[in-house]
C-alpha cells in the first residue's frame, strides 16, 4: 500500500479510535484512564447558548445547517433551540457517544458537532438523546449500556432507516485529545453485517485493514454494542466553511 | 469544493450514475453530437484480459482481487471471472449514460466499477439490461420504453439497501471533456430526494443524480474521494 493511503487510513483511524473506541475490555480500567468517570456536569455544557447553536450548526454546510433544527444541551437532556425546516437537525454531541468501553467517554472536552438528515434523525438522533438523558441523570456506563440495550429489546428505540446518514465537518469540533482534534467526515448508519470493504478499527485501538486502500472506515462505536447498526465514516477532504481539510 | 467546477463538469460525464438523467424531449439533439448513433460494435468492445485489468481498476485490489468479473461481449456481458467476496467489477460502456448525454454512444467510454453484494443484486441488472437492449440494436426510444416497461412489471429489483460501489480508475474514460474525471464512491438508493442527503447544495461534498425522470428511477448519490485505487493521490477538484 502507498504511504499516502496509509497515511490517509491512519489518519481516518487514529480519529475513529481515539474519538470512538477502545477495547471492550478496557471498560475496568477505567481507574487507569484519562477521565475515569464523570466529570461535573457544567463542564460538559457550553455556557453560551448562542455559541453552541453556532458551533452546532458548523457541522455541515451552511446550505444545509442553516435550515436545520438545532439541538442544544441543558442539564437535562437536550433541547430545540432553534426549529428547522429541511429535516436535518444539528447538535454537538458529547463525549459519552463515544464506545463505552473508549477511555475518552467521559472526556469534557469533547465537542463534537455533527448534522443528522432526516432518516438518520428520525433513527439515530433518539440513540443520542437517550444516552444523554440516562448520562445526565446520573447514570453510571454500565447503567446506559443496560438501559440502552433493554430499550432496543423493548423496541422503544426506532429501528434503523434506509438511508440514515450525517455530516461531521465542522473545522471546530474537538473529537479528541490527541493529534488534530478532529478530522472532517461524512457517516452513513447501516444495518450490522453491511459489507462496504471498509477498513476497521478494533475495540484495542488497532486498525486492521481487511480492504487495504478502501476510503472507507467502519466506526468501532454502536456495532452490537448495544445499538444494532454500523455506522460507516468517509472523509470528505473540505470543511463546512470550504476550506480545504485533510483527507 | 468548488461546486461550480463540479455543475460543469459533472453532467458532462458518463458515469452509472447518469442512467438516471435522460429527458426524453433532447434526444432530437442526437444529430447535433459527434456520436449520432451507435458505432460499430467492435468498437465498443475490447481485448478480454485487458478489460478484465480495467474493470479491477476501479477498486482497490483488496477489493477487485476477490471480485466477480464480467466483461463486454457481443452478446452482453460474460463471467470473466468467478468472485468470493460479493463484489462484481465490470466495465461499463457509454449507453448507460442518461438518454440525453451527448456521449450516450462514444465508443471512447469506458467506466470502470465495482459493485458491492446488494448493488450487484440490484443495479447490475440495470446495466445488463441497458446492454441486452444495446446489443440486440433497440433505438434510445426504444430502450427509455422496454426500460420503462420492465421497471413497471417488476422485471427490474428495487434498490436494495446498502447498495454501493467503488469507481476509483485511473484507466476510466468517463466522457469526452473529462476523460477518467476524480476517483469517487456511489451510494444507490430508490427514487429519493437529493434534499434528504444534503446533496447538490453550496458547499455539499455530495452530488446526487435524482433519477425521477428516467425509467429505472433509481437516485444515485456521488462521493469524490482523495485517492486512486492505486493509492495516489487525485485532484483535488
Amino acid at each position: 500500500m502507498s504511504k499516502p493511503m496509509t497515511d490517509r487510513i491512519m489518519l481516518g483511524a487514529f480519529v475513529l479510535v481515539v474519538v470512538l473506541g477502545t477495547s471492550w475490555q478496557a471498560r475496568g480500567a477505567d481507574a487507569k484512564a484519562p477521565y475515569p468517570s464523570m466529570a461535573p456536569v457544567d463542564q460538559y455544557l457550553i455556557a453560551d447558548r448562542n455559541a453552541e447553536i453556532a458551533l452546532a450548526r458548523t457541522a455541515a454546510p451552511p446550505s444545509i445547517s442553516r435550515d436545520a433544527n438545532v439541538m442544544v444541551l441543558g442539564p437535562h437532556g437536550y433541547e430545540t433551540a432553534v426549529e428547522g425546516k429541511n429535516g436535518f437537525v444539528c447538535m454537538v454531541e458529547r463525549a459519552w457517544m463515544n464506545p463505552f468501553d473508549s477511555p475518552e467517554f467521559w472526556n469534557p472536552k469533547n465537542r463534537s458537532p455533527i448534522c443528522l438528515n432526516p432518516p438518520a434523525a428520525r433513527t439515530v438522533l433518539p440513540i443520542t438523546v437517550m444516552r444523554t438523558k440516562l448520562v445526565l441523570a446520573g447514570k453510571s456506563k454500565e447503567e446506559v449500556m443496560e438501559s440502552v440495550k433493554a430499550a432496543i429489546k423493548k423496541k422503544e428505540l426506532p429501528a434503523l432507516e434506509a438511508g440514515a446518514m450525517s455530516y461531521m465537518m465542522s473545522k471546530d469540533a474537538y473529537l479528541t485529545d490527541k493529534g488534530g482534534h478532529n478530522m472532517a467526515h461524512l457517516m452513513f448508519y447501516m444495518p450490522l453485517g453491511t459489507v462496504w470493504g471498509a477498513n476497521l478499527v478494533d475495540s484495542s485501538n488497532n486498525v486492521s485493514e481487511p480492504f487495504p486502500g478502501s476510503p472507507l472506515l467502519l466506526a468501532p462505536t454502536y456495532k452490537g454494542n448495544p445499538e444494532p447498526m454500523y455506522m460507516f465514516l468517509m472523509g470528505t477532504g473540505v470543511w463546512s466553511d470550504g476550506t480545504a481539510a485533510p483527507m | 469544493m468548488n461546486r461550480t467546477r463540479f455543475a460543469v463538469v459533472v453532467p458532462l460525464i458518463f458515469i452509472p450514475v447518469l442512467i438516471t438523467g435522460g429527458a426524453v424531449r433532447t434526444w432530437a439533439e442526437d444529430n447535433k453530437t459527434p456520436y449520432p448513433s451507435m458505432a460499430p460494435l467492435d468498437q465498443y468492445l475490447m481485448e478480454r484480459n485487458a478489460e478484465i485489468a480495467m474493470a479491477r481498476s476501479a477498486a482497490p485490489e483488496s477489493i477487485s482481487g476477490d471480485a466477480e468479473v464480467r466483461v463486454l461481449g457481443r452478446h452482453g456481458y460474460e463471467t470473466a471471472a468467478k468472485g468470493k467476496n460479493g463484489f462484481v467489477c465490470v466495465v461499463q460502456r457509454s449507453w448507460i449514460s442518461p438518454f440525453n448525454d451527448p456521449g450516450f454512444w462514444n465508443p471512447k467510454g469506458r467506466a470502470p466499477i465495482c459493485l458491492n453484494a446488494p448493488a450487484a443484486r440490484s443495479y447490475l441488472p440495470l446495466i445488463l439490461k441497458r446492454t441486452e437492449l444495446v446489443l440486440a440494436g433497440r433505438s434510445k426510444a426504444q430502450m427509455f420504453e422496454d426500460l420503462k416497461a420492465a421497471v413497471d412489471r417488476k422485471e427490474l429489483p428495487a434498490m436494495e439497501s446498502g447498495a454501493m460501489s467503488y469507481m476509483l480508475s485511473k484507466q476510466g474514460y468517463l466522457g469526452d471533456p473529462v476523460g477518467h474525471w476524480r476517483p469517487h464512491l456511489m451510494f444507490f438508493a430508490p427514487l429519493t430526494d437529493p434534499a434528504a442527503w444534503g446533496a447538490d447544495l453550496e458547499g455539499s461534498p455530495i452530488i446526487a443524480f435524482n433519477g425521477k425522470d428516467d425509467p429505472e428511477r433509481v437516485t444515485v448519490f456521488l462521493v469524490p474521494v482523495g485517492h486512486w485505487s492505486d493509492g495516489t493521490a487525485a485532484p483535488a477538484d
